[in-house]
């Protein structure tokens, strides 16, 4: 029973379960993305799926082959009256049909001679997806991707095996979307207008309502300066120290008739929380090191303004913030009166508005010695940021043509530390190398046919050991039946893996799309067998 | 070009995965007769991977009706099946890509006596797909009783689980208790919130006051028998948060004593609905009534009646919500004036809708009245209560919130994607794959983290727990401990509140001794429903014999007299928790679900964490999570089991 309301459109209604994770400024940036999609496989149009479901823009598939009957038999969207039809044309239509709001689009010219020929085809796409391409296509995609500065997201299902790459320039994000974020309390270095707030508290009233209702941050913050006062100006150390701390609090519930202490709850809290006390206000380090990112320093008219925006921080934290970042303005729940609790939580939003002001300060003027507009960066873009301050991340995901090219000393250890484990899913990685040598030897993978799985397992053992000494491994680290696993796999696509990769590739690439939540960097391998996983930096 | 396509295998759509699962295995899925519980969100991703996995026998149970908010994911349906059985829709969508399969569909409640422990025995395999714990509990139970393997699983925003449960062999879906449902005096409703949460249910109630079902449980009347405000001899009944929980929990139960609850209807019906009127009654006059009450004001801050705001008020709408967004203007919070306008027009909306109904109703001979009901994905409806809520708070001086936080809150709307979907279907597969090869000692209870843990894992794998040996469920012979005022409760209560409410029965016999003093036929023991359990002979340290038929579930419970309560529970279950005490008394303290409170706080910053991801999260995160889970974490993720659910409806969060 729907019916016309007169605040929520259409959209809103189909996005409301997803709008509650990235919220309007997220789908905003899904429904401008543009993703490219090489190879309609059933991996392939999974991960689209996923995509078109919440609401991309728009999506183009690359794709050359004519449907077959084994792509009948792993991919949903297919049918066996659409074998022998372009493969590009079938899977955009039916992928058209999830999502109306989305527009389809399909290229049945080769990969190869796009690649060769039409670089520029690409330079449009805000984010590019391959699936199935072995490593030497995924080189020369990999190149493209780096040249026009595209994030370009690779993904393989082979047998009950998965890979998942990433390779991305230069990835900031804002909202990161922290797991459990400290609260940014500064009851360690109190500004004034929380020090007036306390004073105005009444302690010592003789209403036991009043009393039991004190927001447990004022009684924090009383007992860590009356602590600082009698110990040299220094907080709680020791244990020692801290139950002593907690001891105090104790002491200050009131006294009932009986003589008894009276149960508190904000009292109780108090105490719960006294790490709250002598918590040091601080900025986390992956924010100094990126204060010393040298795009803090070289700002031009062509710096993105996440840089604008760190350089701005930086500038706020070494004057206004006297060495902090800017305030982010939000208290946690405790048990206190309505009145004395929304006075607490404007104490702490209007030094944040503060701290935001300062900042904006910092960034207009920027903008105005680099002759940009000062619209460039909104109030709301300067506010988000500030809130997300101690959360920024910047991540780069190296190309994939470079960790092909040759072994650096990093990915030599990285494996090596990953294949001590012999069932580790990192094995895979170097597995799915070998099977690609041996393609480009025997224009076939290994096991393809039904009569060649014996007959192909000492080949692709021969490749399994030339790539382990070129790349630096010991040539133990693969387990011999991996090898016979391989070769049984035969290449082949199975839907459920194929599923199983859609989801995981297609929430990375909402991450990227959308700039929020921090994407893997910058390889996931997923084991069917046994339904483990690995995520490394290769 | 060089793809690693497979086209190289031959026309056969079937060759991939004999190959890889082996001969023998591929026989045997199918020859495989599996049930699938719920056609939602991991449903439909389900129901295409068991197709694609060369499953041909699948029966498909859903209760469900196809909604506008499930198409962002449930993508076997297309707005043209809005209203359609979720059923009937997933199982035409998989026989239309494999013509061969043999998939039956039944738009029907699992818990129905039709679906017994013999036609639950038919089955391989049962795996679940649900969004409550209710049912899951229920097909846990029937799954025991058959002996059949289950796989069970759930997925909130970017987290997922999925785990096997056999009988004997592993622990059960119930062997981890959960805390019980968070519920809130009815008087703090009535007569003095404190928090959003509180005037969202009154919203809610508002609404089934003026136009659905209106009963006495669901009464926003102010509650002139508040014990706190009169003498201390009123039974303060309780409420969920879910109106429709509400009413199942308490049924018969008591308990405000001063009914004006037809009266608040028949008022509105002779007002005809008149917008100006019913805010003059319920925002005014009803408001100076609780302030008459002035024993409640001592400690509070009192109530000031909405005309005395206006005049206050400059009004002008909150400049704090992102405003950047035409398109959601939902995200806003209204004005005092613009909250006021959005009551008046959509409560003279739905009452016109009220009328038409009843209108079509009388032509087709109807002899029930008809009601609406409330949705939180009904926009009408969800205006009225956003507006009445928020009117409501600002007359007891509680922070408003945007119409988006208020359906996060009273539709408990847990996050839903594909993505999530799609990547625990697969895994239930691959478990279903194991158990199908009688491999159960690799079947593992798999967790998808929303990020790399300290050991780069997003898919954690712990070994299977085996079973509790006190569970009130697979235990041998199942016991329970339930504490209760054997002198207040009656048997009726008791039955509704304990037996079927927390202990999850369908139909109960109860016996003490041989004598039956409650039987599942209808009529038989009604007589002794309205007697408390003391006059009936239950009295402290009595042990009473249960059984549920249907569930093949048979418990012995031991009945411990208490006087009273904490929070005004009506009872205690001993190892489940008691019901946790209403919240306290800050203003802007969490909401209840932790879904809305994701999203309240989502306004002060805009990177705060689902809080039902917490602890999870960071118990995962906590390098030693892999094969060997500390126990703190497994309890956890047991619990986690319950909460997320695709999808979202009606998710009461334990
Ligand atoms: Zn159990």
């Amino acid at each position: 029973m729907t019916s016309a309301s007169m605040i929520v459109d259409r959209k809103t209604q189909r996005y409301d379960r997803q709008l509650r994770l990235w919220g309007d400024h997220g789908q905003a940036a899904l429904e401008s993305a543009r993703v490219c999609l090489i190879n309609g496989s059933a991996t392939g149009t999974e991960i689209l799926k996923n995509l078109v479901l919440p609401g991309i823009g728009s999506f183009t598939v690359i794709d050359s082959e004519k449907v077959s009957g084994a792509d009948v038999g792993n991919n949903f969207f297919l049918d066996a009256d659409s074998i022998g039809q372009s493969r590009a044309r079938v899977v955009t239509e039916l992928l058209q049909e999830l999502n109306t709001d989305v527009s389809g689009n399909f290229v049945e010219e080769p990969l190869q001679s796009l690649l060769d020929n039409d670089v520029e085809f690409f330079r449009p796409f805000t984010l590019m997806i391959a699936t199935q391409l072995s490593s030497k296509m995924l080189a020369r995609v990999s190149e493209v991707c780096v040249k026009l500065g595209i994030p370009f997201l690779a993904v393989r299902s082979y047998g009950l095996i998965g890979y998942l790459r990433l390779q991305i320039g230069e990835h900031c994000v804002i909202e990161s979307h922290p797991d459990s974020p400290m609260d940014d309390l500064r009851l360690d270095r109190p500004f004034p207008e929380l020090l007036s707030y306390l004073q105005q508290i009444d302690f010592n009233t003789q209403d036991g309502f009043q009393h039991a209702h004190i927001p447990f941050l004022a009684i924090l913050l009383k007992h860590l300066l009356e602590w600082k006062a009698s110990h040299g100006g220094l907080p709680p150390k020791t244990s020692k120290d801290k139950d002593e701390f907690r001891a105090e609090i104790q002491r200050a519930r009131r006294i009932k008739e009986d003589g008894s202490r009276a149960e508190e709850e904000n009292h109780d809290e108090a105490i719960t929380h006294a790490t709250k006390a002598w918590h040091v206000s601080s900025i986390p380090s992956e924010i100094s090191a990126l204060f010393a990112d040298s795009n803090v320093d070289n700002l031009t008219a062509t710096s993105s303004p996440f840089w604008i925006m760190v350089r701005s921080l930086r500038d706020f934290v070494m004057a206004e913030g006297e060495g902090l970042l800017p305030l982010r303005g939000s208290i946690p729940d405790m048990a206190a009166d309505s009145d004395r609790y929304i006075r607490l939580q404007h104490v702490y939003q209007e030094r944040a508005k503060h701290d935001v002001a300062a900042f904006t300060a910092h960034v207009h003027r920027h903008l105005a010695e680099l002759g940009l507009p000062l619209g460039t960066i909104s109030d709301d873009d300067a506010k988000t940021f500030c809130r997300n301050a101690p959360f920024l991340r910047v991540i780069r995901a190296r190309p994939i043509s470079d960790e092909l090219a040759s072994a650096t000393s990093k990915l030599t250890d990285t494996l090596n530390f990953h294949l001590e484990d012999p069932d580790s899913s990192v094995a895979f990685y170097v597995l799915l190398r070998a099977v690609d040598l041996f393609f480009e030897e025997h224009g076939r993978f290994p096991g393809a046919g039904d009569d060649q799985v014996e007959e192909d397992i000492a080949p692709l053992k021969q490749y399994v050991v030339g790539l382990l000494t070129d790349l630096g491994v010991s040539q133990h680290a693969i387990k011999e039946e991996l090898i016979h696993e391989m070769c049984r796999f035969g290449a082949a696509e199975l839907h459920n893996i194929a599923s199983i990769l859609g989801g995981l590739a297609s929430q990375e690439a909402v991450k990227v799309i959308t700039r929020q939540y921090i994407p893997f960097n910058n390889t996931f391998l997923f084991n069917g067998i046994t339904s483990t996983s690995s995520t490394v930096e290769l | 070009m060089a793809t690693t396509s497979s086209s190289n295998h031959g026309a056969d759509r079937s060759a991939a995965v004999s190959r890889i699962v082996g001969d023998d295995v591929y026989a045997r899925i199918k020859a495989a007769k599996v049930l699938m519980v719920g056609a939602g969100g991991i449903g439909c991703e389900l129901l295409k991977n068991l197709v694609l996995s060369g499953f041909v026998n699948v029966v498909v149970v859903d209760l469900d009706t196809i909604e506008v908010s499930n198409l962002n994911r449930q993508f076997l349906f297309q707005r043209q099946h809005v209203g359609l059985p979720k059923a009937q829709v997933a199982a035409d969508s998989a026989r239309r890509f494999n013509p061969q399969a043999n998939i039956v569909f039944h738009h029907a409640n699992i818990k129905n006596k039709e679906f017994s422990q013999e036609w639950f025995g038919q089955f391989d395999l049962v795996l679940n797909a649900l969004d409550n714990v209710s049912a899951r509990n229920h097909v846990n139970r029937m799954c025991l009783a058959a002996d059949v393997p289950l796989v069970e699983s759930g997925t909130a925003g970017y987290l997922g689980q999925v785990t096997v449960i056999k009988k004997g062999a592993t622990e059960c879906f119930e062997c981890t208790p959960k805390p019980p449902p968070k519920q809130h005096p009815v008087c703090t409703i009535r007569n003095t919130p404190s928090l959003p949460i509180h005037c969202i249910v009154w919203g809610k109630f508002l609404f089934n006051q003026l136009f659905g079902l209106a009963d006495d449980e669901n009464n926003i009347s102010p509650n002139t028998a508040d014990p706190e405000a009169a003498g201390d001899n009123a039974d303060a009944g309780r409420q969920d948060v879910d109106g429709r929980d509400a009413n199942a929990e308490l049924s018969s139960a008591d308990s405000a004593t001063n009914n004006n609850v037809q009266s608040l209807r028949a008022w509105a019906i002779e007002h005809q609905y008149h917008a100006d009127e019913t805010v003059q009654k319920l925002f005014v006059n009803d408001v100076k009534t609780l302030l008459r009450m002035d024993k409640l004001w001592r400690e509070r801050r009192p109530p000031v009646p909405l005309d005395t705001l206006l005049e206050q008020s400059t009004d002008g709408t909150n400049d704090d919500g992102p405003a950047s967004s035409t398109r959601l203007k939902d995200q806003r919070v209204w004005g005092l004036k613009e909250c006021t306008d959005v009551f008046r027009s959509s409560l003279s909306r739905l009452a016109q809708r009220l009328s038409e109904e009843q209108a079509k109703a009388a032509a087709s001979g109807s002899s029930e009245a008809a009601i609406l009901s409330w949705d939180k994905d009904d926009d009408l409806a969800m205006d009225f209560v956003t507006a009445a809520a928020n009117l409501r708070m600002s007359v007891f001086s509680i922070p408003n919130m945007c119409r988006f936080d208020a359906k996060s809150m009273a539709g408990n709307i847990i996050p839903a994607i594909a993505t999530t979907n799609a990547i625990v279907a697969g895994l239930i597969v691959l478990e279903a794959m194991k158990i199908l090869r009688d491999q159960f000692s690799i079947c593992r209870m798999t967790f998808l983290a929303r990020k790399p843990n300290s050991r780069m894992k997003v898919l954690l794998p712990t070994e299977l727990s085996k079973p509790n040996p006190n569970c009130h469920v697979c235990a041998a012979k199942p016991r329970v401990t339930v504490h209760v005022n054997t002198n207040t409760m009656t048997l009726g209560q008791f039955d509704e509140v304990v037996l079927k409410g927390r202990l999850g029965m369908i139909a109960p016999d109860m016996m003490e001794g041989n004598r039956i003093l409650l039987s599942s036929e209808p009529g038989e023991t009604d007589i002794n429903n309205p007697k408390a359990l003391s006059s009936l002979g239950i009295v402290h340290d009595t042990s009473v014999f249960v059984e549920d038929f249907h569930q093949s579930y048979e418990l012995t419970i031991r009945v411990l007299h208490r006087e009273a309560f904490e929070a005004d529970a009506q009872f205690v279950v001993e190892g489940q928790g008691s019901v946790p005490p209403p919240a306290a008394q800050a203003p802007a303290a969490p909401a209840p679900t932790p879904s809305a409170d994701r999203k309240r706080k989502a306004e002060d910053d805009s990177d705060a964490p689902a809080v039902v991801d917490d602890d999870d999260i960071v118990l995962m995160d906590d390098g030693s999570a892999s094969d060997h889970q500390p126990a703190a974490a497994h309890v956890n993720k047991k619990h986690r089991l319950e909460t997320p659910a695709d999808d979202e409806d009606d998710i009461v969060f334990e």
